[in-house]
């Protein structure tokens, strides 16, 4: 019988669907800024695949009908955007130009970290791109001789730690302006950050997915200079 | 609207944005191009937000949701990225801040220089 189980999608949905909301109460319960629902949940997810060793494949039966729907999920942001027009002409140049510092910061100290620890090249190429959002980064890091797989991993890390900190790197680096605020969040960490800067506040929100766009196609076109 | 229209609506974009990709003769994510072409439908007034609202609204209210198997998938590579930890989890983590201050800060320079010209010279 556990093999039928196993096989079908409904353990990997029922898994997700159950590990999202634990990770909710988790945080509800202690309001404490590393118990994210996201991060409890994988860590959570992955701990029982590992524990009962199952296989990741069973896992993904379920796991890629959810992943489908990031497709969808990305492109709603676009309602988001359009409802904070206003904001977006007032602020359309300082947009543009935060998004192209974020991409090029990111590049730049990506590839002059790698260099001060001799990282080699595929590793390099890897996390180059790992400011922007899996499908985008996957893409660049392959065609460098990079690892698409080591690029996802990165990507997963980057936005993770902008989805869990972005409140409190505002409070650090006294980021008080919204449309900074977002921008902030998109250029460090992507569609993952924006989950968290929708949370924060609806210019944020806005602001970060746009910073998804622009990163993106910055970045891809910065990737073919090097 | 009916939310299937809706459904309807949004994977019909997701369709068309997968057809896209595949024309273009550079790497670029469909999901991106996606967020585009909703974004040019609804700018040129083709879509209403009322046309998306409902649908939209529980997909962003549960956005973090939908990334959780592909931040599980993450373990698929772990042989690869334990070899190399160190480096991986230093550079991974440790240019997210940097990124967020360079960014936040010169976009909250310029809209106060901007604010600043605005209000007149007193500033």
């Amino acid at each position: 019988m556990s093999d039928a189980l196993l096989a079908s999608p409904f353990f990997g949905l029922t898994l997700t669907a159950a590990a999202w909301c634990f990770g909710c109460w988790v945080q509800k319960k202690t309001g404490f800024l590393l118990c994210n629902p996201l991060l409890i949940a994988v860590a959570l997810i992955i701990a029982a695949l590992s524990v009962f060793h199952i296989p990741y494949q069973s896992y993904a039966v379920g796991g890629d009908f959810i992943k489908l729907m990031l497709s969808p999920v990305t492109a709603v942001l676009a309602l988001n955007i359009y409802n904070q027009r206003t904001i977006l002409k007032e602020h359309f140049l300082p947009v543009l130009a935060g998004c192209l510092v974020g991409s090029l910061t990111s590049v730049a100290s990506i590839l002059a970290l790698c260099k001060a620890f001799h990282v080699d090249e595929a590793l390099t190429a890897s996390l180059m791109p790992k400011s922007v959002t899996t499908a985008i980064a996957m893409g660049i890091a392959e065609s460098h001789g990079g690892v698409a797989g080591i690029a996802a991993a990165a990507v997963m890390v980057a936005g993770i730690t902008g989805a869990v900190f972005a409140p409190l790197f505002a409070k650090v680096f006294h980021i008080t302006e919204p449309v900074a605020e977002g921008l902030a969040i998109g250029a460090c960490s992507h569609a993952l950050g924006t989950t968290r800067a929708i949370e924060i506040g609806q210019v944020q929100g806005a602001m970060s997915s746009i910073a998804i766009c622009v990163c993106g196609i910055i970045t891809s076109v910065l990737a073919l200079f090097l | 609207m009916n939310i299937m229209a809706e459904l309807a609506i949004i994977f019909g974009v997701c369709l068309l944005s997968e057809g896209i990709a595949a024309l273009i003769p550079v790497a670029f994510p469909a999901s991106v191009i996606a967020l585009l072409l909703l974004g040019l439908l609804l700018f040129a007034k083709i879509l209403k937000p009322e046309h998306i609202q409902r649908l939209s609204g529980f997909l962003v209210a549960n956005m973090a949701f939908f990334f959780l198997p592909s931040c599980v998938g993450v373990m698929e590579h772990a042989p690869i990225i334990l070899g190399q930890l160190a480096p991986f989890l230093l550079i991974s983590f440790l240019t997210t801040p940097l990124i967020y201050l360079v960014t936040g800060w010169s976009v909250q320079w310029l809209i106060r220089r901007a604010r600043g010209k605005g209000a007149g010279k007193h500033v």
